[in-house]
């Protein structure tokens, strides 16, 4: 496993937010993470991140125990967010922002055709067809476009788990398309993604597993092959479904 | 006549090595002679006969940044065989002459009249294209260049193959869209790794292709529009009743996914109702398909891409409902890269395989 979380717990001060969180994630698949509000998703990317230290549990990368204690931390062990904001900066162009922060040099000065070289190589092993100009600024393209060259930073690090936080979230339906498909291609190239979503048909388009969050606990991971919309639909408003989930004895309150 | 055992073997690794350069691009000779496992000093004579013919060229390779000069590459060159192909639709013709290694040489679109007979509209558009084969694309049911039946062109028996013959004068093959699209998707798409794939194609009416290891099947033609999902329900204009194209409306949502998708998107009840019973209706008749094929993968093509992508929880869900656990644990779904393109890229690559076939 790429990505194994055992028992995860984290509280803000008496408010336990994940309570005993099991999660394995492995290379070249989608897992989608779902949840009503408050389940506990975007925590729990933030504990994976760095962002957040953990109270409890362990996080291990390739079977091996590790600390995230920063982003840096997460960085260093290919693990990548891309958030919902995108943080990607209008004025300066597609290149720049892909490669802003871990700039390629030559001597004293940038190298800004290898850096355009490798861009261009990234997005085209992504098949995106839809950014011609990788000179034009960030702020002339559309919110799919946006999406993509967030996505493609991401990939450009040799990152190997990838976490989108709902990222068709402010898309329309053609660029959601898109994105889906992008989703689709990066696992297939090797990548571990980790992704999160509210609109079950964009999870079912491209997950290969479905992790259902209720109340800071894991109530059921799901082969994708084997659920349905109602199962998962009952996993994120109640816990459970059928012989899946929190037992009956649990109903999200600590004893 | 048999030829001598030396000659037949030279046309053998002839096939073989413009295959291999057709197939994967570009290469040294190293890699070539890795790769066909033949002697160097064979590819050697090869390359020089094949350059000879006018078949190949050596280039000079991309310099890889690092010490020395760069490798010689052998290429083939794209006009020395090529293949037409037309991909046939209800209102209007689609036409590539495709050359050796895959370059698309020309390309253009013709819309067809209504009332047209598309075989005399492919007759006027391929008229003075001289090419080393020729593939046809029809959308529906076919057999050993037979139309048994297309939905979407209105044909039940008819003997396409024979009768463009008779237009142009010259042999053709016929394969369906989908099986075609499967073929483009398997060798020059992201689908190349799937042993058993499975193209469904929406066009007006559905249709669904299977192909091993990248080759069409007898049989692997199917009517994927024609199963029946509602036993008793609307009547199809194929005379059955409850079918997945009358089902779901499928030539309305030919014309407008787009509209329907977006409809449904901003919260039009009737609209999303609407996909989520045509998204189940196609999951039910898929997990019909999968349970008699088995196919390792599944590209949703046509206009069931934007379906799939809008309403994958449904299709998924009825799919999971109909079909055994072992056959959907490893399956891949997914949409296809070559986009509209691929019936067209595939139905070449059928020309070019029937051309290497018979070099051998």
């Amino acid at each position: 496993m790429l990505l194994e979380l055992t028992g995860l717990s984290k509280r803000f001060g008496p408010v336990e937010v994940l309570s005993d969180v099991d999660l394995a994630i492995d290379a070249g698949e989608v897992c989608a993470l779902v949840g009503d509000n408050g389940a506990g998703k975007s925590t729990l990317v933030k504990c994976v991140a760095g962002i957040h230290g953990i109270d409890g549990g362990a996080i291990a990368v390739d079977g091996e125990a590790r600390t995230i204690s920063g982003p840096r931390d997460a960085a260093a062990l290919g693990i990548e967010v891309v958030y919902q904001d995108l943080a990607l900066c209008d004025n300066l162009d597609v290149v720049e922002n892909l490669f802003l922060g871990r700039e390629k040099r030559r001597g004293l000065v940038l190298d800004d055709d290898a850096m355009e070289q490798l861009a261009a190589e990234t997005l085209s092993s992504l098949a995106v067809r839809t950014i011609r100009n990788l000179r034009q600024p960030v702020a002339s393209l559309s919110g799919g476009q946006r999406q993509t060259v967030a996505i493609a930073k991401a990939v450009l690090w040799n990152s190997r788990l990838v976490i989108l936080d709902e990222p068709t979230a402010a898309l329309g339906v053609a660029q959601t398309r898109q994105v889906l498909e992008l989703i689709r291609r990066l696992a297939d190239q090797g990548l571990a993604v980790l992704y999160i979503s509210h609109n079950l048909n964009d999870v079912f388009a491209v997950a290969d597993r479905i992790a259902a969050l209720y109340l800071g606990r894991m109530a059921a991971v799901l082969d994708a092959a084997d659920a349905t919309q109602s199962q998962v639909v009952e996993l994120i408003t109640s816990g459970r479904s059928g012989s899946l989930g929190l037992g009956a004895d649990t109903n999200g309150a600590r004893s | 006549m048999a030829l001598p055992p030396a000659v037949e073997l030279r046309r053998r690794n002839r096939a073989a090595l413009l295959e291999q350069l057709h197939r994967h691009g570009p290469q040294t000779r190293a890699a070539l002679t890795e790769a066909l496992e033949l002697n160097r000093s064979t590819i050697g004579a090869l390359a020089t006969d094949l350059a000879e013919s006018g078949h190949l060229q050596e280039t000079t390779g991309q310099s890889t940044g690092s010490a020395g000069r760069p490798s010689t590459l052998v290429a083939c060159v794209p006009r020395s065989i090529t293949v037409a192909a037309v991909e046939i639709r209800a209102d209007r013709l689609r036409f590539a002459l495709v050359g050796l290694g895959g370059e698309v040489l020309e390309r253009s679109e013709s819309a067809l009249e209504a009332g047209a007979d598309p075989i005399e509209a492919v007759a006027v558009i391929t008229g003075g294209t001289a090419s080393a084969a020729a593939v046809a694309s029809v959308p529906g049911l076919v057999d050993e260049g037979a139309v048994a039946h297309s939905t979407e062109l209105g044909w039940i028996d008819r003997d396409a193959a024979a009768e463009l013959e008779a237009a142009t004068g010259r042999e053709w093959r016929v394969v369906d869209t989908a099986t075609a699209a499967a073929v483009g998707e398997w060798s020059r798409g992201d689908a190349g790794e799937a042993r058993k794939l499975l193209y469904l194609h929406g066009g007006r009416g559905l249709t669904a292709g299977l192909v091993i290891e990248g080759r069409a099947q007898r049989g692997g033609s199917i009517q994927l529009g024609h199963i029946v999902v509602e036993p008793g329900g609307r009547e199809c204009v194929c005379g059955l009743r409850g079918c997945l194209d009358a089902e779901m409306e499928a030539f309305g949502l030919a014309d407008g996914i787009e509209d329907a998708t977006l409809a449904a998107g901003m919260g039009d009840a009737a609209a999303r109702d609407r996909l989520r019973r045509s998204g189940e209706g196609l999951g039910r008749a898929l997990g019909a398909v999968v349970t008699a094929t088995g196919p390792d993968e599944i590209l949703f093509g046509g206009w069931l891409r934007e379906l799939y992508l809008s309403t994958a929880a449904p299709v998924r869900s009825a799919f999971a409902e109909t079909t055994l656990p072992h056959l959907r644990s490893k399956l891949r779904l997914r949409t296809p890269v070559l986009g509209d393109e691929g019936a067209l890229i595939g139905a070449a690559e059928t020309g070019f395989a029937a051309v290497f076939e018979e070099m051998r």
